[in-house]
């Protein structure tokens, strides 16, 4: 089919977001210490992970930082060849989700993996990691 | 409670259609499908437009659609439940007839996918889970969450690459048959398995490609379809559900919990069991999608979905006929309008009227699967003929 004539929009937009993280900076914070740590109500006992400043299980707000630990088993993952806009400067990476062993379960890159040989079941560990930017994140790595 | 049955289809051509704006290419849709239920728009009270939105110029698409349309002083909305926005979109027009808001109502889906580069398509759809969480340090992608999916189907149950290849090879079969598909070609298996990897196990044809494309249905109460129509097709039963935005949340990773929740209820509503179903669409956004969707709503054993493509189950003549329009793989996945493309197909085939790739109707019962992302949202519909 030949090309329609279309119009190439004069507007542009960029979007970019301001995302308060006031409620629960505390893991913001630990992270870039080093710590992997998250939210338990005080009232009920729930962990939640990612944090959260009200409780999904009784809804209650009274909340204590307590640590996730590190240890973790691969679940799945995958290796991510064709990224997103925002990630062109990326090499390909793989995602992974790894559960810890009180059972949470945490979606992050594998790190210092040769993608052919990750493997569900394989053991792991929560890593931290600063962004070029600044900014703090976290990993899995092989044990 | 009253009964609703669709009573009128549109379809639009599915592909790259840089000759229509998004509401022109909506209008292809609506045009057929009043005249195919032959009501006066006059008549039709209620519009529901199912659009995801944010790859095309408009933000308000309803509005837009039926100004073009001139659909004036109805009540409308945009409604937004990701790839599932079309069968939402219809539920809420079969909602307002069951209310008694109107006798006659719309559902429209469109979407207007390839207006933006492909790269910033992938983020926008990349975007679409628990953002701050999955995207902000990790840049998920739409084939990254489905093969997370895919590779721990494969390490509980042994589906290979191949099996997720020959539902692609299905697609593309029934997709040569279908005009307004985007593809209208036979593959290989060997083609689908060599294609390029997008996100592995994932590869190129194990995914639905991005789309330009609209589709329509007119619904009515019963009294009126009985009068507009000798082969109204009912809508008996509609289940729905969703599950956590973040997929770190979900219990696993072999199926999709919405799907199999939605489907109990639509079976439930309906009255039905999964094997008195004739002919399906199945969300098969990708090919494991559309495994997985075997299991999920009952049509296999938990683990079975492989063995049913491997077997022919699944093609005309098999147990349970899926996707004989090409599904999102080959017909195209315009996000919005997928769910009531969905409903078109499944009445055209309960109406007995889809030609070359027609399926057997025994108890007239089809049923349409629509996810939206990963399973964060699901519908299922069941259609009839009695």
């Amino acid at each position: 089919m030949a090309e329609e004539p279309v119009l190439h929009s004069r507007r542009t937009l960029t979007l970019r977001f301001n995302i308060p993280i006031g409620k629960t900076h505390e893991f913001w914070d630990a992270l870039k210490q080093g710590r992997f740590v998250t939210t338990k109500c005080s009232t009920c006992g729930n962990v939640c992970f990612p944090p959260q400043a009200d409780c999904p299980k009784c809804m209650g707000d009274k909340l204590e930082w307590v640590e996730l630990g590190r240890d973790a088993t691969l679940v799945t993952y995958t290796y991510v060849q064709i990224t997103p806009a925002s990630f062109a400067d990326s090499d390909p990476y793989i995602i992974a989700i790894g559960e810890l062993s009180n059972g949470i379960k945490v979606l992050a890159w594998l790190e210092g993996v040769q993608p052919d040989k990750a493997r569900p079941g394989m053991k792991l560990r929560v890593d931290t990691r600063t962004s070029k930017e600044g900014s703090p994140y976290y990993v899995f790595v092989p044990v | 409670m009253s009964r609703v049955a669709i009573v009128g289809i549109g379809h639009s051509k599915f592909g790259k259609r840089t000759d229509v704006n998004v509401a022109e290419l909506a209008f292809e849709s609506i045009k057929q499908a009043v005249s195919d239920a032959g009501v006066d728009k006059k008549d039709i009270k209620n519009v529901v437009v199912g659009s995801a939105g944010g790859w095309y110029e408009e933000s308000l698409p309803a509005v837009i659609v039926n100004e073009y349309a001139g659909l004036n002083s109805v009540g409308t909305m945009r409604v937004e439940a990701a790839c599932a926005s079309g069968s939402a979109a219809v539920k809420a027009a079969y909602n307002s007839i069951v209310s008694g808001e109107g006798d006659v109502a719309m559902a429209v889906g469109v979407e207007k996918m390839t207006e933006v580069d492909t790269l910033t398509s992938v983020e926008l759809i990349g975007r679409a889970g628990s953002y701050m969480w999955e995207f902000e340090n990790y840049g998920m992608t739409f084939p990254a969450y489905y093969a997370l999916y895919a590779v721990a189907h494969m390490n509980k149950f042994g589906t290979t690459e191949e099996d997720m290849s020959r539902v692609a090879v299905k697609a593309h079969h029934y997709g040569a048959m279908n005009p307004m598909a985007q593809f209208q070609k036979e593959i290989t298996l060997e083609k689908a398995l060599n294609s390029q990897v997008v996100s592995w196990p994932l590869k190129l044809y194990d995914a639905c490609p991005l789309t330009d494309g609209s589709a329509a249905v007119v619904l009515a109460s019963e009294d009126v379809a009985r009068k507009l129509t000798d082969s109204p097709v009912w809508i008996k039963g509609v289940g729905y559900s969703s599950d956590s935005a973040n997929l770190s949340k979900r219990s696993d990773y072999v199926g999709l919990e919405a799907t199999v929740e939605a489907a109990k209820r639509a079976y439930l509503s309906a009255k039905i069991r999964p094997d008195q179903v004739d002919v399906a669409t199945c969300h098969d956004c990708f090919t494991i999608a559309e495994l997985m969707a075997y299991e999920d709503l009952g049509f296999c054993k938990k683990g079975d979905g492989a063995k049913l493509i491997r077997e022919g189950q699944t093609e005309v003549g098999g147990r349970i006929p899926v996707n004989l329009d090409g599904g999102l793989k080959a017909k195209g996945h315009p996000i919005g309008a997928t769910g009531v493309s969905m409903m078109v197909e499944v009445t055209k085939q309960l109406r007995q009227e889809a030609g070359s790739h027609q399926a057997s109707i025994k108890n007239g019962i089809g049923l349409v699967h629509n996810v939206g992302g990963t399973g964060h949202y699901a519908y299922v519909t069941v259609l009839s003929r009695n």
